[in-house]
């Protein structure tokens, strides 16, 4: 996991964006448990709350449960939810490609066509 | 539910020209807690009072949810329980490493002279040579004393570290092991805490998860530092908006090239309109904003 300081992101959410893709991409199995929250603090070199606050944003978003003094452990993955956060990403992405398209002053055609081009070349 | 290590009530301590007046003070229990503030503002004072080494004080206060300040005589165990380091260094000079190694362990039972020496070595305090027990005090450096406190505190069983300014008389790369000793005891169990006070906001952040910041004598703003990270958040712009935007920003300094400062979050949307890029501040950026706003230093 790569930390960045200055990257305008805040930590925690770095955090958090790893283990959210490690866990949606199946690196975890179903109750096993996430690294505690001290041991992960002591690696990354980061304060205490900031893992807590990292951990309390997966917790929220359904992928992890707190289990009381045991710490934090992947729930099942229902697949409809596993959609649903590939979709964000999907989205969150191509929010990012429009942004910088209408900055280098692409047109909303140009962009499909960019779009296409890519998706073709993606073809096995 | 959150627990807190130390609570403190109506806390006030009168000097000539001084008062410390702390109505409320908790430490949450399981993490780093920095005490920040101006040369003068009260940190010292507030920590000897938490230590039990200034006594003139009015006020209560509880330690681990069990123990009171007032028996504290009754009760020797507390003191077992929590280890403390000052700014100056309280090792006589004429003390050799034996007599200091064999003295902590008269005076805690929980003292392990094995784990002192394996700290002396990892921190260096004899230039990389093995624990000499004939070296005196007087002949190691400020710094050097520093470590040579924090060994004899870390090599104690302890659940709470207390520390007057640790960070400063080290050396940076000093200062990143401290903020991993730190990390490692709060590791070592679950309801470890640290309290420190400190200057070097920016070298210690990486390990602070409560900050306290003092100004005259009074806490002026306190919380886990995600927290304040949330409220309070850096704002930078273009000269031309400066004056529209000095009203709003909790402090402010600008520039030709224009301005940068920090504001409250509730009060972002009172800038919108201007040509602002916001980011997240840093511990101590919020911390010298906090510190300018109620400081006498103009």
């Amino acid at each position: 996991m790569k930390i960045s300081q200055n990257n305008g992101v805040p930590i925690y959410k770095q955090i958090a964006d790893a283990f959210r893709s490690d866990i949606l991409a199946g690196k975890y199995q179903q109750g096993e448990y996430l690294p505690s929250i001290r041991e992960l603090a002591k690696d990354l070199r980061i304060s205490v709350i900031t893992t807590m606050k990292a951990y309390e944003t997966l917790e929220l978003e359904g992928l992890v449960t707190a289990s009381q003094g045991k710490g934090f452990y992947v729930n099942a993955q229902d697949s409809e939810m596993l959609k649903e956060q590939h979709l964000r990403k999907v989205e969150e992405s191509l929010t990012a490609a429009i942004d910088a398209a209408r900055i280098a002053g692409l047109s909303d055609a140009e962009l499909i066509e960019t779009l296409k081009a890519l998706l073709e070349l993606q073809e096995p | 539910m959150e627990k807190n290590i130390i609570e403190a009530k109506n806390i006030v301590k009168k000097y000539k020209n001084f008062t410390l007046d702390v109505p409320e003070l908790r430490l949450p229990e399981g993490f780093a807690t920095a005490l920040i503030g101006e040369n003068g503002a009260g940190k010292t004072t507030l920590l000897n009072i938490l230590t039990g080494i200034r006594m003139d004080y009015t006020g209560d206060i509880s330690y681990f949810g069990e123990y009171s300040d007032k028996d504290i005589f009754k009760n020797p165990e507390i003191k077992e329980r929590i280890g403390y380091t000052g700014t100056e260094n309280y090792y006589l000079p004429h003390w050799t490493m034996k007599q200091i190694d064999d003295l902590q362990g008269l005076l805690f039972e929980k003292y392990d002279s094995a784990k002192f020496k394996r700290y002396c070595d990892d921190l260096a305090v004899f230039g990389g040579k093995s624990f000499d027990g004939s070296k005196k005090v007087s002949a190691l450096s400020d710094g050097t004393k520093t470590k040579l406190m924090l060994a004899g505190v870390l090599a104690r069983e302890t659940d709470l570290l207390i520390m007057d300014e640790p960070a400063s008389p080290l050396d940076p790369l000093m200062r990143d092991k401290l903020c991993e000793l730190i990390r490692e005891y709060l590791n070592s169990g679950e309801n470890k805490s640290v309290l420190f006070s400190t200057h070097n906001i920016s070298d210690m952040e990486g390990v602070t998860d409560y900050a306290i910041i003092m100004e005259r004598g009074k806490i002026v703003e306190q919380g886990f530092v995600e927290d304040l990270k949330e409220k309070y958040i850096s704002v930078k712009g273009e000269s031309r908006d400066a004056e529209a935007a000095k009203s709003i920003l909790y402090t402010m300094t600008s520039s030709n090239y224009g301005f940068e400062g920090i504001c409250l979050a509730e009060d972002l949307d009172k800038l919108a309109g201007l040509d602002i890029v916001t980011e997240t501040a840093s511990l101590f950026k919020i911390s010298v904003a906090i510190m300018k706003k109620n400081s006498l230093i103009k």
